[in-house]
């Protein structure tokens, strides 16, 4: 990288680093440590190719979610994630809103990384299906899936939850209904 | 309140939670990066760096061969240099030190998600000069005298270390050892050596499922950094061949291991000591595998900075002290750390006497991969090309890695 890449690599990280390390704690079930772990890889990858990347955040935002799924893939057993309040049942009821988020918290940790990138896209990126399956790489069958399976997890975790509804535009189906070109 | 709506609000409560980074995280990405591209050498290369310490040149193998001169004692000027070479084919030396080999990368697929970034040397044939390609072994580490090497044979971890004569080209004796190594290195006196031992092969690499180099394949391996395993490693009297292991396994935060992260003896061969890829950034064990302190002039010493002390011991390589637009490194005094020198180069490699090193160094402007080895000398601006520049950029094919030894 020469001395106008770097300029430019310290001006990005300066001023998006902040923004794009809430998704990486949020990637990590809330380990701080850990997520500035993935957000470092993922800036050293990006720092590799500075030059010839358009569009650098949504670069940087790729590797996150693509690195903290692999990298849970490549482990030989599923790491313990450390959270600060376990997802005791009994605490929370309707009204206390603060409870249940923490409920929700623990709960949102306690998932794999892919489960809880799908939930990170979903829910706190807002984007539609098809541009999670672009960004992980899968199709949109499989958010669908994924995600479904994702929330009545969460509910198995913290049985507080059972209560809740589900939005009614999220009716999500468990088999992949994406549509299938037929041929005659 | 459904569950869609608490998923949304919890995790963006607890994004907004986040305090900002500390400053400086550019930077912190810079340096990690750095050390990452330099780290590929460091295993090798600093393993013969404490060999040049000493600068102590002891003919390791008493064969009775000795009436055959070796290239690197025919020709003693003080500066063999090659500035059109580039990767080296005749030898190329500097006051006390030589290369005594090079190797290159290469991605070896093993199965369909699997692959090994396995080394080709090149090592210099003592009877005519040149450097030869030899694909036999994965990992060499030349003794001071440059007589014999250290080698393991593919497909590692092995159970034996070859000591190979350079002059016939042979392995003149094997040595057993009872767990499986896939490193090795020299003592800076030649006596002995530190065996790294693992439990798989380090090298191994995995296809990622995203496309990392972005050249639009999935089709990139690399190596698991959530996992080490390091199992210790075996000190080894060359002389009788007998081993004794340690166990000392990686204290790197899972999530950022280095896969191979070898083990090289300290300045006076009393202990041992491994990278970590986090503060203090080293560790030292006696050979009995206990940790120990470490040593007061290696305290400021950075495993990736090949050259580490001056023969005399008084001076310490550093890191880089150049900026965006030139390059030079630090000179620091062991003791206390204090910046005493500033010299041209990148990255310090091995020091030739106690004013004199070699490093990496581009042409001011150029491209930050495309270096030459040079001369450089505390004091002076000037320096003097030993090799040709490197081609191609970091990870590309054909790039060449020295391994220096005391001639």
């Amino acid at each position: 990288m020469d001395a106008a890449g770097q300029e430019s690599f310290r001006a990005f990280v300066a001023g998006r680093s902040s923004v794009l390390l809430k998704t990486a704690v949020l990637l990590s079930g809330g380990d701080r440590h850990a997520a500035e772990d993935l957000l470092q890889n993922a800036l050293i990858k990006a720092a590799g190719r500075w030059q010839r990347i358009d569009e650098p955040e949504a670069y940087v935002r790729q590797i996150l979610y693509r690195q903290q799924i692999s990298r849970w893939r490549l482990k030989w057993r599923r790491r313990e994630v450390t959270v600060a309040e376990l997802p005791e049942s009994g605490a929370a009821d309707g009204a206390a809103g603060v409870e249940l988020r923490l409920v929700m918290r623990g709960a949102l940790a306690r998932l794999t990384a892919r489960q809880r990138a799908m939930l990170v896209l979903r829910y706190f990126e807002d984007l539609p299906e098809a541009d999670v399956a672009r960004i992980l790489g899968c199709s949109v069958g499989t958010v669908r899936s994924t995600t479904h399976r994702s929330l009545a997890r969460l509910r198995e975790l913290a049985p507080e939850l059972a209560g809740l509804g589900q939005a009614p535009a999220e009716q999500l189906p468990s088999r992949d209904f994406s549509p299938v070109e037929v041929r005659p | 309140m459904n569950v869609d709506e608490l998923v949304r609000d919890s995790l963006r409560e607890q994004a907004a939670e986040q305090p900002p980074l500390a400053p400086g995280f550019a930077d912190r990405v810079l340096d990690v990066r750095r050390r990452r591209r330099t780290r590929r050498i460091a295993t090798v290369a600093a393993t013969t760096a404490a060999v040049v310490a000493l600068a102590v040149a002891v003919p390791l193998l008493e064969t009775g061969k000795d009436e055959v001169r070796l290239a690197s004692e025919m020709n003693k000027s003080d500066i063999i240099a090659h500035p059109d070479q580039s990767p080296p084919r005749d030898l190329i030396a500097a006051g006390d030190v030589a290369l005594a080999a090079y190797f290159t990368y290469s991605t070896v697929r093993t199965s369909k998600d699997t692959a090994v970034r396995q080394r080709t040397y090149r090592i210099l044939d003592q009877r005519t000069g040149k450097y030869v390609e030899d694909d036999r072994w994965s990992m060499v580490s030349v003794a001071p005298g440059m007589r014999t090497a250290a080698v393991l044979e593919r497909d590692l971890p092995v159970k034996r270390i070859g000591l190979l004569d350079l002059l016939t080209g042979e392995v003149d004796r094997w040595i057993p050892v009872e767990r499986g190594v896939a490193g090795v290195a020299f003592s800076s006196d030649g006596g002995k050596l530190v065996a790294t031992t693992y439990n798989a092969n380090p090298d191994l690499l995995t296809r990622q499922d995203y496309d990392s180099n972005g050249d639009g394949k999935k089709n990139d391996y690399e190596p698991d950094h959530t996992t080490s395993h390091r199992t210790g490693f075996s000190v080894v009297d060359v002389g009788s061949g007998k081993a004794d292991w340690r166990k000392v396994v990686s204290e790197d935060r899972q999530g950022i291991v280095n896969a191979r992260q070898d083990f090289a003896f300290s300045g006076d061969g009393t202990s041992v000591y491994t990278g970590l890829t986090m503060e203090p950034h080293q560790q030292f064990y006696d050979l009995k595998g206990r940790k120990v302190p470490t040593p007061p002039d290696e305290r400021y010493l950075h495993w990736s900075v090949d050259a580490r002390l001056s023969p005399d011991g008084r001076l310490a390589a550093g890191d880089f002290a150049g900026d965006a637009r030139t390059t030079a490194s630090w000179i620091l005094d062991p003791r206390t750390g204090k910046h005493l020198h500033k010299v041209r180069g990148q990255q310090l490699l091995a020091w030739v006497d106690n004013k004199r090193l070699i490093a990496w160094d581009i042409t001011p402007g150029d491209n930050e991969f495309h270096n030459a080895l040079v001369l450089v000398t505390i004091g002076s601006d000037r320096t003097l090309p030993l090799s040709g520049a490197r081609k191609g950029n970091d990870g590309a094919a054909g790039r060449w890695t020295p391994v220096f030894a005391t001639r």
